[in-house]
Parts: structure tokens; sequence; C-alpha cells
């Protein structure tokens, strides 16, 4: 979650074909995929599939410490494994599913700043969804700020530590506690300077 | 733990599907119901709430793959309406990140969202029995989250045929093969015992997980809102005397 506003910066900077193309045309192409990922239940069809994305993320000259976010949902794709019986074909077609997904996924965020895709989920999803969606995308990175200066605070008083379990786990909560009493407040300044600049229930993105 | 962490083309259509209807249809009829004015006031704390939930679903404890969900705490502070909609919100930012498919965000929405409602139904009614913080929060975020575990279980069960097509796609040929009592059997009736052991696997590793997760949630959410009613107690008030 700490690499979002470094995915955004990339999404913004880059100059790639694919950071060219319309967020509608990527939404559409993450579309194909998902049905892809959906349909196909060959290994061929989805290696080729997973190879074609691959192929798109290096040809976007997207950075590999980005390619290690592609990776990350194997974590819990092991779990998964064990429904089958260790079954070699399962869980390769298991793992390629989820691969070609978070490659898709990772592809999209790296090559579209998120105002262009809120913009295009916008025309098809309920305003209000979007709007909660848009808001809680950006108390993200509002709350990764307090997480920062929090973990600080964290570290002068003990930190996680293995062998002080309870310590651990009451520091952790604390950490929680007033990242939720910061973020509620920051809500309510958020609310009033949202009213001030004439909200009604719905944000307008530039250009609309 | 009741999150499903499944990648999408692994559950069957029609469940997938289903889920998104009922999804949508209970949005459908919250926002019917719900005051326009309240609901925009309340966007940017439900916002920040989801914002809290997809931090707390970041934070991973490897060994055995768990991570808080923070869903009762938040149930209680935005009460059993907006706590669906940020679950919503949450699971599409999380399958953004591959935390969970896209085609399962419905499923994994009504799965949550029962966290939460139960949650919050749960820890106002044992607060008000027992008078006492501590024991109501845990036994609170204890009890929902092992209702939405079992929801989350049946939910997988409910596809058991299909990860079975899944499975012998291949003519049924894997790495370990489990013929040590049957040398000769129906294939059809072999096939049914398999996929039956193997789901029985699954919630034989699911559940013990889940109750240290029950545990470890329950100790979190306990000392967070411990915290919080320290510091700011009108927040806990206030849901409970709007409801």
């Amino acid at each position: 979650m700490i690499q979002l506003s470094y995915l955004d910066y990339l999404a913004v900077e880059g100059k790639s074909f694919l950071h060219r193309l319309s967020a509608g045309w990527k939404i559409v192409g993450m579309l194909v995929v998902l049905s892809g990922i959906v349909i196909l239940r060959n290994l061929f069809g989805l290696s080729l599939l997973y190879g074609i994305l691959l192929g798109l993320f290096f040809a976007c000259r997207l950075p590999l410490r980005i390619f290690s976010l592609t990776l990350y949902p194997l974590v819990f794709a092991i779990l998964f494994i064990f429904i089958s019986g260790f079954q070699i074909h399962f869980i390769l077609l298991v793992f390629l599913k989820v691969l070609s997904g978070s490659t898709g996924v990772v592809l999209l965020l790296g090559t579209t700043p998120y105002p262009s895709i809120f913009v295009a989920l916008d025309k098809l999803l309920p305003s209000i969804f979007v709007t909660a969606l848009f808001l809680t995308y950006r108390s993200i990175f509002i709350l990764l700020k307090v997480l920062e200066e929090t973990q600080h605070a964290l570290y002068l008083r003990g930190g996680l530590q293995w062998n002080h379990p309870w310590r651990s786990l009451n520091n952790i909560s604390n950490a929680f506690g007033h990242l939720i009493i910061r973020g509620i407040d920051a809500s309510e300044k958020m609310y009033e300077s949202m009213m001030l600049r004439g909200f009604k229930n719905k944000i307008h993105y530039k250009g609309e | 733990m009741s999150h499903i962490h499944l990648p999408d083309g692994v559950l069957p259509v029609w469940l997938w599907a289903s889920g998104f209807i009922i999804a949508i249809l209970i949005g459908f009829i919250l926002f019917r119901f719900a005051k326009k004015e309240v609901l925009a006031k309340k966007l940017p704390l439900l916002g920040m709430m989801a914002a809290v939930m997809v931090l707390g679903a970041s934070v991973e404890i490897v060994p055995i793959a768990y991570h808080v969900n923070l869903m009762v705490i938040s149930g209680i502070l935005l009460g059993p309406s907006l706590i669906f909609l940020a679950t919503f919100v949450v699971n599409v930012i999380l399958a953004l990140f591959g935390h969970g498919g896209i085609t399962v965000i419905g499923l994994n929405t009504l799965t949550l969202s029962i966290e939460g409602i139960l949650g919050y139904l749960f820890f106002r009614l044992f607060w008000k029995i027992s008078k006492r913080l501590t024991p109501a929060a845990f036994a609170a975020t204890f009890l929902a989250l092992c209702l939405s575990t079992f929801s989350m279980i049946g939910v997988v069960g409910l596809g058991v045929s299909h990860y079975e097509e899944l499975i012998h796609k291949d003519g049924g040929h894997g790495i370990f093969e489990f013929k040590l009592l049957k040398e000769e059997s129906d294939p059809h009736e072999e096939g049914k015992e398999r996929g039956e052991a193997n789901f029985r696997r699954f919630i034989a590793i699911v559940l013990p997980l889940g109750f240290l997760g029950w545990i470890l949630e329950g100790i979190i959410t306990t000392l967070i809102l411990r915290y919080i009613h320290r510091l700011r107690p009108d927040l806990l008030r206030r849901e409970i005397k709007a409801s």
C-alpha cells in the first residue's frame, strides 16, 4: 500500500503508448483480461494471456520494483490450493489466473492516473459510489502520512517485538486507534472544505 | 479471515454473479431509504474508515496469512447501512491490488458486511447488558468474525463441484494420488469422495487459522475501542445514541 503514491507518480509521469491510451480503453482492456481469466481453463491460453500482459508490462517500462506487487496475491492463493489435493494442473491454473489478474490491475494503475479512472467509472456507476471510492482513495494518502508519523512514535515506544507480544499488540492497537481518531478529525475538516467549495453529493472532475 | 482470497475464474459464474446481484440489490435498497443529506455528510467519514480498513488489510501477518479487517470497529463507528457501502468500496480497492479477485467483490462485500453489521449489533447488545466495554468489544468481534468465516466457508463450499471440474480437467493426474484405500472404484464416486475430503481439508486449515485470527482481531479491536473510548468517548456514544 506504501507503493500507492509511487504507482500514482508512474501513472502521471510515464510516456509509453499505454500511458497515452485513454482510461476508458484501458478499463475495457482490463475487462477483456478479466473475461479471459474467467473463461480460460487451459494452461496454454492462460500462459499466453499472462505472457501478453508481461510483454505489455515491460514495454511500458514500468520499474521492476512495481513487478513485486503483481506477485503479492500469490500469498493468498497458496491457502486455496489445499482444496485441490495438490494437483499440479490446478495449482498452475490458479497461479496463472492470479498473476494475470494482478498484472492487469498493476498495468492499469501504473499507466492511468486515478482521477482519469474515476472519470471513466463515473459514466458507468452511481455517482455516490464513485465519490465514496474517490474519497477513500484520497483518504489512503492522508492516512499514509499519519501512519508514517505514527510509525516513528511507535518505534520510540518499543515498536513491534515478538518477545513482547502484549506490548506489541498494545502498540499496534494504539497506532490504529490514533489513525482512526486522526482520520475522523480529518474527515470532518474535509467535509467542511468540500461544502465551502460547493459539494452537492457529487465530485466534478477537471474537464467535466 | 472472512475475506475470500480467491482469484478470478475459480468460483463458478452463477455464484459470483449472484453475489454481485444480491450486493447491488441490498445497496440499492439502502440508498433508496437513506437520507441523501445524511449520506453526503457522512461520505468523508465513510471514505476515511474505508481507508483505515484498506490500510489494516495491507498489514500482513505472514506465517498465518492473516491481516486485521477492522470491519467490526468500522461497523460500530459507521452504523449498519454505511458499513455496507464502505465494505463495497474497500473490496473494490483491495481487488485493484490483487487482494481477492474482481469477480468476487460482490461475495466479499456480503460476507464482510455480515461481520460489520453483526459486530455493530453484538457490540450494542453486549455493552447494554454488561455495561463494560472490554468484554463487550471482544465478544462482539469474536462472534462476528466467527459467523462471517462460516459464511465464507459456506460460499466456498457452494462451488465444490466447479473446483472438481477444474481439478480433473487434466484427467486427474496430480502430484499426489490418494488411492491407498481403494484399488478399483467407480470414478464418479471416487471424485465425489476426493472432492469432499479436499473441502474438509480446506475447512480444517481455515478454521484453526481463523480461530487464531478471531482472538487476535478480538484483542486488537478491544484495545482500539478502549483507546478511542479513552480519548474520544463521544464517537462511541454518538453511534449508540443515534441508533
